[in-house]
């Protein structure tokens, strides 16, 4: 090469080549990764050129735009893309630190398979050949002898999930499940059950937001967290019920430190308030383009913000105000919906009342209001899913709830169904990057059922505690050396876009990705049919139809599709049974469930034991906790305490005390702080890993789910963390 | 024309979720436990019930126009660049006696733990020449932070200077002039430290006396020495260094 080009002086090859990259990241022409050189094989290395590369990221599930920085073959860097609207143009610190998410020290290498007992950490090195061969024979094995709905899977929530979700369809089990049955789902049973659709809040053009049971400045959702701002900015007025005094409470116009589980107390004596005083918009609401209006109206009226008062802890006079604020500023002015529901057995309850105020609010469809889902274009590829005649007539935990979702389940249900054995086995397991051993509530009760399994195969790209309890685990590649399918997102008013990813690098070391390995697999089990074609071939029918699309990507890194905003419905019917707004539900009134929200006080801890609530910081994912970069600002958890029933109990800031439920055991240092309700303690997600092999988080802290016991929402099987009651000790 | 670059920090949108602190250890491999940038805070006062706040503060090297780092450092090293306002360290004059680091009211210096030699923000001069905004101003999820050349009229940061009321966090016993601008209503104003000289240095730039020029010849010996050992040392670098002379 120094023979060839002309000698450069450093400042001049640097100008050149920061230059190409600049001219990459403005005008976004996707420069060729060829162009990166390799390092010299003398020693001396020339000051290699910076190549920028379009991705979007995978460090939680928001997927925002960025733009790689590579130098001599390495991410040195990683930049927000400008041009991303979803994410405004921003990059948190999580996707900042996917530098150390790649040259993570602890990565897996090469394919393993168990050689001792179950968690005791004794593995044999395979090859890939003989990691197929092994898993495809095992899953075979399992379909012959318990049915091919005998194997759980749990495929993620990737841009490559709907390949493992494919092939699990393929394979012929309909026991998948996901992540989301921990997280977000009696949300999506409440608006789905009030509006008929899980709705996008319009943030931005608000002008009243009330933010209950969530945290969107330290759990980020974007465009939401930063539109706050915008919208602050406008004059939108941000009112935070929350019993700890969160990033969020602590940037509020106003904080109220509600008691925990009393939520719907709240929302019932607003709407109390807005119908008793008619401040709906009787035209074009209530009681038109409404369901049981009229029988919601007696209902309420036992719910007075006095009452409420007595249940929540916020003044009634407070309440009141609240309601007409909040009823003037409507339609732009909505209950924010969240995302984590999973806190409470009456969950989807209490986000009904959450619905039931917005419908009240006659906000849905419209500017600063919930908005419907908006078209962006992106199809699914057909697949036939074979037929298996011996295949059960249904998924395992079927009608154990009443408000079970379609192809999500409750993974809670399933747990205890494979536990039961009943009402039929389930003997395997194949899971993609999804750690419920750290995330799911009653970590003992996730080791029992391992104990019921024959197999269990895990994708990942580290040694998380759940690949640590697993007979196969495949090193996965990260989302940086990855070719993605196209995903199709909505970033609420901002846009309606898709997005895929080119791999930034190669796959390092032996890892390989989910779409390479479900290939394989298939083909080793008569399925290789469903798996024929390449992830270019599938983009393009991703995409059919949507033009410009793929050089949008290619050159942008983002495509846009104009579609419509505001008014989709246009008058005609809601997808509700009813085609209106259901604030009477009479499919729950069927079922045996309160058709309307009915308060019922939470159970209270008894005296020195503490309600344990869980949450996470701006710079974690739940269990994505060990990376360099960011255990920097939290090396291990701690235990929030209020100094005054601590100080009772003769316990002092820093005190390291054991933890204990009904489900388990930890210990944690307190740290005492004002913020949090009397009888609450909270810790963080992520820490106290059982796997030697997550070096960051191993013996830090405690893990939530060895604390937290297990509690289900009642309608729709999510899990609900917030219910666990815990004792203190201090350790000697 | 020269330019002068600043930072407009609106602090009221900081969120505290250190984006700009991991953009800028990634991108300058600042070592464990040592920063380039912070955020400040202020502590909740919960007496005020549910107007109970919490102001976020981000901040960095503050480039001031009255350095007391670069006058406290005796070899040269620490300068403040002319054609930008930036002020830099220049790793090869540096030998290394910490006065900067304590001189600094804000902390903004750490002394580099492998490199001997005290670190700090140059507002990201490589990116700048890549036509790239600062690492944490472009990443701020809030946009918390504004950067630009307040010689130029035209720009965003001059007009915000013109437009809204802004202060500076200065320490008390010296107004070091910083380029840092915050918003007005920005909390707290009380941690910059004093300024530490430290006591030889007292002692020489009180007698203003040969010594001083004594100590920088030495240090010029020094600067020399230092540039011998990097020819013989660094391959790198003598590579580059005789590129530059075709």
């Amino acid at each position: 090469m120094k023979d060839k080009m002309p000698p450069l002086s450093r400042r001049k090859f640097l100008k050149t080549s920061l230059a190409a990259a600049a001219i990459s990241a403005g005008a976004g022409s996707p420069l060729v990764k060829s162009l990166v050189p390799r390092a010299h094989a003398s020693g001396a290395r020339p000051p290699g050129q910076i190549t920028s590369h379009y991705t979007a990221c995978d460090m939680c599930f928001n997927r925002c735009g960025m733009i790689a920085r590579v130098q001599n073959g390495v991410i040195t860097k990683i930049d927000p893309n400008p041009a991303f609207l979803k994410s405004r143009g921003m990059l948190c610190a999580r996707g900042n630190a996917a530098t150390k998410h790649i040259y993570d020290p602890d990565r897996l290498k090469y394919p393993l398979r168990r050689a001792g007992k179950r968690g005791e950490g004794k593995w044999e090195r395979i090859s890939w050949e003989e990691a197929l061969d092994y898993t495809a024979e095992k899953l075979l094995e399992i379909g012959e002898k318990y049915t091919r709905c005998g194997v759980m899977f749990i495929p993620g929530s990737d841009m490559q999930s709907q390949f493992v979700n494919r092939f699990a369809e393929v394979f012929g089990s309909y026991n998948i499940t996901s992540h989301e049955t921990l997280c977000l789902l009696s949300k999506n049973r409440a608006y789905l059950d009030t509006i008929g659709e899980v709705p996008y809040p319009d943030v931005y053009y608000s002008k009243y937001i009330i933010v209950a049971g969530a945290n969107p400045f330290e759990a980020f959702i974007t465009p939401d967290t930063m539109d706050f701002f915008e919208a602050r900015k406008n004059g939108c007025k941000i009112i935070v019920l929350d019993p700890r005094f969160t990033k969020t409470a602590a940037m509020a116009d106003e904080w109220y430190q509600i008691k925990p589980g009393t939520d719907m107390a709240f929302f019932l004596a607003l709407c109390h308030v807005i119908a008793k005083e008619e401040l709906y918009e009787a035209e074009g609401c209530c009681p038109v383009n409404t369901y049981g209006f009229e029988e919601f109206f007696l209902h309420i009226r036992k719910y007075t913000p006095e009452w409420a008062e007595k249940e929540c802890g916020i003044p009634a006079q407070d309440i009141a105000r609240i309601a007409r604020e909040i009823a003037a500023a409507a339609p732009a002015a909505m209950v924010y919906p969240g995302r984590r529901t999973s806190d409470y057995e009456d969950s989807t309850q209490i986000r009904r009342a959450m619905a039931i105020t917005n419908a009240l609010l006659n906000n849905f469809d419209k500017p600063g209001g919930l908005l419907a889902i908006r078209e962006v274009g992106v199809k699914t590829p057909y697949y036939d899913v074979p037929w298996y005649d011996d295949n059960p007539f249904d998924r395992v935990e079927a009608g154990l709830v009443p408000g079970l979702i379609d192809h999500e389940g409750s993974f809670q249900l399933m747990r205890e169904a494979i536990i039961s054995g009943e009402p039929y086995p389930i003997k395997g397991w194949f899971n993609f990057k999804t750690n419920f051993m750290q995330t799911a509530a009653n970590r003992n009760k996730t080791i029992e059922m391992i104990d019921h399994l024959e197999f269990i195969v895990n994708i990942d790209i580290a040694m998380t505690d759940t690949a640590w309890y697993s007979d196969v685990v495949l090193p996965g590649a990260s989302f940086l050396e990855r070719k993605d399918p196209v995903s199709a997102l909505q970033g609420s008013s901002a846009c309606a876009c898709a997005v895929f990813r080119d791999p930034v690098v190669p796959e390092m070391f032996e890892s390989r990705s989910p779409f390479w390995i479900c290939k394989e697999l298939s083909k080793r089990m008569g399925l290789a049919d469903s798996f024929d074609f390449t992830i270019d071939e599938y983009r393009r029918q991703q995409v059919d139809g949507l033009e410009g699309a793929m050089e949008a990507m290619e050159n942008m890194g983002v495509y846009y599709n104009p579609s419509k905003t505001y008014g989709i419905y246009a008058g005609s019917p809601l997808k509700t049974l009813t085609g209106v707004k259901e604030i009477f539900n009479q499919r729950y009134e069927a079922s045996g469930v309160d058709p309307m929200p009915v308060y019922r006080r939470p159970k209270q801890p008894a005296e020195n034991q503490f309600r344990l609530v869980v949450g996470r910081t701006a710079f974690f994912t739940h269990s994505n906790t060990n990376n360099e970069l960011l255990t920097e600002f939290m090396e291990e958890n701690t235990l929030n305490i209020h100094p005054e029933p601590a100080t009772r109990m003769g316990l002092s800031d820093g005190d390291l005390v054991e933890v204990k439920s009904k489900a388990g055991q930890g210990r944690l240092r307190l740290e005492f702080t004002e913020g949090i309700e009397k009888q609450t303690v909270y810790t963080a997600t992520g820490f106290g890993a059982l796997s030697p092999e997550m070096s960051l988080v191993h013996n830090k802290g405690a893990s939530i789910s060895e604390l937290l016991e297990d509690y289900h929402d009642e309608i729709s099987g999510n899990m609900a963390m917030h219910e666990t009651f815990v004792s203190i000790r201090k350790v000697a | 024309m020269k330019k002068k670059y600043c930072m407009v920090i609106d602090s009221s949108v900081c969120i505290d979720c250190k984006g700009c602190m991991v953009s800028c250890k990634v991108q300058h491999k600042v070592p464990r436990g040592r920063w380039r940038n912070w955020i400040k805070h202020t502590e909740p006062d919960f007496t005020m019930g549910k107007h109970t706040f919490v102001h976020f503060q981000p901040g960095n090297c503050m480039q001031c126009d009255n350095p007391t780092c670069v006058y406290a450092c005796p070899s040269g090293a620490t300068y403040k660049d002319e054609e930008t306002g930036i002020v830099h360290i220049n790793e090869g004059l540096c030998i290394g006696c910490g006065n900067c680091v304590v001189a600094c009211p804000y902390g903004a210096r750490y002394r580099h733990p492998e490199k001997r030699v005290p670190d700090k923000c140059d507002f990201c001069r490589d990116r700048l020449d890549m036509g790239l905004l600062p690492a944490c101003v472009d990443t701020c999820p809030t946009k918390a932070r504004t950067f630009g050349d307040m010689n130029d009229p035209d720009s965003e940061v001059s007009r915000l200077l013109r437009d809204r009321e802004t202060v500076r966090v200065v320490s008390k016993p010296v107004d070091t002039e910083p380029n840092l601008f915050y918003m007005a209503g920005v909390m707290p104003l009380d941690w910059p430290g004093p300024v530490e000289y430290p006591a030889a240095y007292r002692a020489m730039t009180g007698f203003v006396n040969p010594l001083v020029k004594i100590a920088v010849g030495l240090s010029g010996l020094g600067v020399a020495a230092m540039f011998l050992k990097q020819i013989f040392t660094s391959d790198e670098t003598s590579e580059d260094d005789s590129r530059e002379e075709v």
